[in-house]
């Protein structure tokens, strides 16, 4: 029997997923579809199945069920394994036959299975439970009596206000905050019908209670917004509050409360509050989004306490606009770092083109500090246009000007700079000098690309060795063949150190790979030639990258390259750049070759770990017997459980 | 999860954001002396905070918190014992004393008058009811995402938290990093010209419900308490595999999926973009592997179960009329044209929470409205949620955002709540 139960409970839900899983249908169709299902369901909640086969029918009746599942519900809802299941349905299923199945249930059941009926009575907001709702107030286990103050909040309606109100005075220390919880929703009810009165009587009734502070700020939050404009003395008074928790609620509302009335009366606030409060407040007028706040605001940017002061700076990037300019630009060469901070980031971010050229004008006569900050400003908003005075002022006097002009032509410079910032990288004396001319000259080749390459080419001929190693840098930064023909040229430099750069250089040859196949060629000649041991080291490592980045070599190509290299590949750290490539190369002699590397313990765990992500791809290369060898050998040999467990995870897929 | 082991402050943010040009994607800069943390925070100026549920992610988070000079952890809650004891050591250790709490029951700790704020990151099934706990006994709430296991719950999320006057923050830290802000600025400024596709990369669309497995050997409750395990899910008997929160009940009950793990990310994101963070698409079918949404600006949005970014984990990809731009964890862009990405900013991968906590704990503060607060989570729910719904039923659905109701359509209507189990409420 219990077999062919369990065999029946499996249909259904089999045709549960396929009724799911329909195909567009007309709503005719998944209605009958729904039908035919829900009569499934019933049978099985009707079935001596045991409750674990029951519970997810309970669910699915949650989306099928009509009146007709209520009579096989109800007797779950005392059910203790299977009632928060039921309850899913019975809180889901439309219509009267629900609703008094659980007002029966409310009246028969105790502890939490009751609280559960009574919470699902409460989202469905069954007025007719209200007056056994209004009996379970008083009933001795407090959590049920907390439950029925709830659900009377969530119906609403005069008869539930009544009784939560008349129940607050007497109800048990831990009932009362619910009790308070239900005015204060029946309230809402009240407030969203359009009766501000029956409203405002109840928060007004739960502000003065003796409730916790969570609910009196709740209350006066909802008195305040209940009242409108005439809610303005209340608000102020919760700011004027010495009660922190008063003061947070008043932030609150003054947030929610509308009308520009409002934002005049907490404007004129302002200057009344204690400093420490003001930026607070002000915070919360530019949260109302009101256009008048802008006067309040620039004027508290201009005068005032200092935190004030930068709060308003800083409101001023999202409330601001030009006009603002001047006062937030005086502010910031007031001397104060604090202000200084606040409004340069505000000119900084202050959104507009006629921001940008407001203080563009301002950069051609500007002198000393002044200068200094806009230049600051013009690159950090990356104004192009101001470069040619940005270049007049890479070589002042004044060492912050002279700076601030470097620091922006690092973040503007383009090929037209060039010249410029070379000429001044030979003129540089001492190492922070030449550190910083150093930074925008590779910054503006970066941005400039071959386009600045002529003006970089005379580094290379330098006396100066120093700066023939920075014109390396640059090279490999430009890239193309006429840079790498000078780095070429480096290797034979007469200074060692600049041999050395010169073969880190092509080592890491960034940015036309893999396309520079000249370079690999210089490479793979290091690698076997080179005059020092790093040089054939790095000649190894950067020829193994240019094969892995290779988009012009095939696979099969690539594996070749590395066997014709496997004897001079002999540290750990070379031998991983191999695995990455044969890695990559679904192919049996790639795995071959893995399994000749694995031979070195340095690198044995890494080649298994290629060999799973090799054979995990379903490839052409590789076929499913080579694959599931291969991935014995590494579920047999391999020493770490996630390696191993990939491989068997992978060789079950492949069975 | 990964942070990078990037800890920068508020202002590195801003200057970040201002960079980006991120003008309404940056939070307002409040001056700490305004918030009393400058130099040496008054211990009547810290923010007491406290945890539940506090697993892998729950680390991370409570670590992004206990680096901020201004927060006091002193109290855990778990259900199970090892937690509870490993998450004690952790503050403990912070604060070289043995002065953390622990509890097992979350009215314990919420009954606590001296604390001002709750982390929680309970696996999804507990988040809702937990911050609905924490909001009525007067706590401000960070809590890890998805948020809410239907539709329902979103809205009665925000109604708490507007009600209460708490402050809430989702977890949806990527709300606060830098490369998203400047996509967002992108969309929303008209620079892609008017917004016409969103795509948002929810790995794992599809859905199942949760169900009752075979029954292990209960613990004794101190080890682990398996009822308030379980809260407001349906009951069923102790089980090993159920204890890993991450797929317990994940997204929803009634038809749990992936989609809420990643949506309440990236569809998050996209809410942002369109600037619909107060209302929801009006229609969702599912194409393919695909879920196709549309909004009522007519601004389509595509749910992708596949990858197609090589940008990280989470990507999005916002498509105007005259351009696109694309980002992802790894914090770099791709572009319809360079000069789209001229202000993009500092680059800060690996998805940090520094800048979320921060935004969270100045808005404790302030009173102000965090970035992801309980409206803007609760519509980038719903449009996840519904999303779901439109799988599990496999056709389109019509959704009226105004109502909360699908049109003319019983079984998603009745998916939009799940009752919870006694006696746990919302």
């Amino acid at each position: 029997m219990i077999l062919k139960t369990r065999y029946f409970v499996c249909f259904a839900l089999l045709v549960a997923i396929a009724i799911g899983s329909l195909s567009p249908a007309t709503a005719a169709e998944r209605s009958a579809a729904s039908r035919a299902k829900e009569r499934e369901l019933i049978a099985v909640l009707r079935s001596d199945a045991p409750p674990k086969d029951k519970a997810i029918p309970c669910k699915q009746l949650a989306i099928y069920g009509t009146a007709e599942a209520v009579p096989a519900l109800a007797p779950l809802l005392a059910d203790k394994d299977l009632a928060s299941w039921a309850l899913i349905a019975m809180e889901a299923i439309p219509g009267p036959a629900a609703d008094k199945a659980l007002r029966d249930a409310m009246g028969e059941l105790q502890g939490r299975l009751l609280i559960g009926v009574i919470n699902s009575i409460a989202v469905r907001r069954d007025t007719q439970a209200v007056p056994g709702l209004i009996k379970k107030l008083e009933a001795s286990d407090a959590q049920v009596a907390s439950a029925a103050a709830i659900a009377l909040g969530r119906i609403g309606g005069q008869p539930a206000a009544q009784a939560l109100v008349e129940s607050l005075d007497d109800a048990p220390a831990g009932v009362r905050s619910e009790v308070a919880e239900g005015c204060i929703l029946c309230a809402e009810h009240f407030l969203a019908q359009g009766n501000s009165t029956k409203a405002i009587k109840l928060y007004d009734t739960i502000r003065q209670a003796d409730v916790s502070t969570q609910r009196v700020l709740e209350a006066i939050r909802g008195a305040i917004l209940a009242r409108g404009s005439d809610g303005i003395p209340l608000l102020i008074e919760q700011l004027e509050s010495k009660d922190r928790a008063k003061l947070g609620i008043g932030l609150r509302t003054a947030r929610e409360l509308p009308g520009t009335d409002v934002t005049q009366a907490l404007a004129a606030e302002l200057n009344r509050l204690p400093v420490n409060r003001q930026p607070l407040l002000l915070l919360a007028l530019a949260d109302r989004k009101d256009a008048v706040v802008l006067p309040t605001v620039l004027k508290a940017a201009k005068n005032g306490a200092k935190p004030l002061r930068i709060t308003a700076i800083g409101l001023l990037i999202h409330l601001g606009s030009v006009s603002c300019v001047p006062a937030v630009l005086e502010a910031a060469l007031e001397g104060d770092a604090g202000l200084t901070a606040a409004a340069q980031e505000t000119l900084e971010r202050l959104p507009g083109k006629d921001v940008d050229a407001a203080l563009l004008s301002r950069l051609g006569p500007a002198k000393g500090k002044q200068r200094q900050l806009l230049i600051e400003l013009v690159a950090e908003r990356r104004i192009e246009a101001a470069l040619p005075a940005i270049m007049e002022s890479v070589t002042d006097k004044d060492a912050g000007i002279r700076g601030a002009a470097l620091q922006a032509v690092t973040i503007l410079g383009e090929a037209d700079q060039a010249a410029m910032v070379v000429k001044l990288l030979q003129e540089a004396r001492g190492s922070k000098a030449r550190a910083d001319v150093t930074r925008a000259l590779l910054a503006v080749a970066g941005r400039a690309g071959t386009a600045c390459l002529a003006d970089l080419l005379p580094l290379m001929k330098s006396d100066d060795s120093n700066l023939r190693m920075v014109g390396l840098r640059a090279m490999a930064i430009v890239g193309g063949p006429d840079a790498l023909a000078a780095v070429k040229t480096a290797l034979k430099d007469k200074k060692e150190a600049v041999k050395d750069e010169a073969v880190r250089t092509l080592s890491t040859w960034p940015n036309n790979w893999p396309e520079d196949a000249e370079a690999a060629k210089i490479l793979l000649t290091l690698t076997e030639s080179g005059k020092k041991t790093s040089h054939k080291v790095l000649g190894l490592r950067g020829y193994l990258q240019y094969v892995r980045g290779s988009k012009k070599l095939r696979g099969k190509e690539k594996v070749t390259r590395i066997h014709e290299l496997l004897p001079q590949i002999k540290r750990a750290e070379e031998k991983r750049l191999a695995i990455a490539v044969l890695g990559s190369v679904p192919s049996s002699e790639a795995l071959e070759l893995l399994m000749t590397l694995a031979k070195d313990r340095a690198v044995t765990e890494e080649v298994y770990s290629a060999i799973v992500n090799l054979t995990r791809r379903d490839s052409r290369g590789l076929s499913k017997d080579q694959r599931r060898e291969a991935l014995k050998t590494v579920v047999e040999k391999s020493k770490n459980n996630g390696t191993k467990n990939r491989a068997l995870d992978t060789l079950r897929k492949l069975r | 999860m990964s942070k990078d082991g990037v800890h920068l402050n508020r202002r590195r943010f801003l200057k970040t954001a201002a960079q980006a040009g991120a003008c309404f994607a940056a939070p307002y800069f409040v001056p700490s002396s305004a918030l009393g943390r400058d130099g040496a925070v008054a211990p009547s100026e810290r923010i007491v905070l406290g945890g539940i549920g506090i697993g892998n992610r729950g680390r991370y988070v409570l670590s992004c918190f206990l680096e901020e000079s201004d927060v006091q952890f002193v109290g855990v809650c778990d259900v199970r014992a090892d937690r509870r004891k490993s998450v004690k050591e952790m503050a403990d250790a912070k604060y070289g004393n043995k002065d953390c709490a622990t509890y097992i029951d979350m009215r314990e700790i919420l009954a606590r008058d001296d604390i001002d704020a709750m982390l929680i990151a309970t696996g999804p099934n507990w988040h809702a009811t937990a911050a609905t706990l924490a909001a009525h006994a007067g706590k401000d709430v960070y809590c890890e995402k998805p948020c809410s296991k239907n539709i329902s719950q979103s809205l009665l999320l925000a109604e708490t938290f507007r009600r209460t006057g708490r402050v809430f923050q989702a977890g949806t830290q990527r709300r606060s990093l830098p490369n998203f802000a400047y996509a967002v600025e992108l969309a929303r400024n008209g620079r892609l010209g008017p917004l016409e596709t969103l795509h948002a990369h929810p790995g794992g669309l599809g859905t199942k419900m949760s169900g009752w497995e075979a029954p292990d050997p209960e613990p004794p409750r101190e080890t682990v308490d398996w009822d308030m395990y379980l809260g407001p899910a349906a009951w069923r008997p102790y089980n090993r595999k159920l204890m890993n929160a991450f797929h317990f009940e994940k997204g929803g009950g009634l038809v749990g999926g992936g989609c809420l793990e990643w949506g309440s990310h990236c569809v998050d994101i996209c809410q942002w973009a369109n600037n619909t963070d107060d209302t929801a698409a009006v229609e969702y079918e599912p194409v393919g592997d695909q879920l196709h949404a549309r909004y009522a600006n007519g601004v389509k949005l595509v749910m992708r179960n596949d990858g197609w970014l090589p940008l990280g984990s989470c990507p999005v990809r916002f498509e105007g009329k005259t351009g696109w731009v694309e980002t992802g964890d790894n914090a770099e862009f791709e572009a319809s044209t360079p000069k789209l990405l001229a202000r993009r900013g500092k680059k800060i991968p690996g998805y940090p929470a520094d800048f979320h906590v921060r935004d969270f704990l100045d808005c404790v503060k302030t009173r102000a409205l965090t970035r992801a607060n309980a409206e803007v989570a609760c519509w980038s729910h719903i449009v996840c949620h519904a999303a779901n719904i439109a799988l599990y039923l496999d056709r389109k659905v019509m959704f009226d955002p105004k109502k909360c109701e699908f049109i003319g359509d019983d079984e998603a209507n009745r998916l939009r709540s799940e009752a919870l189990r006694a006696p746990w409420r919302l």
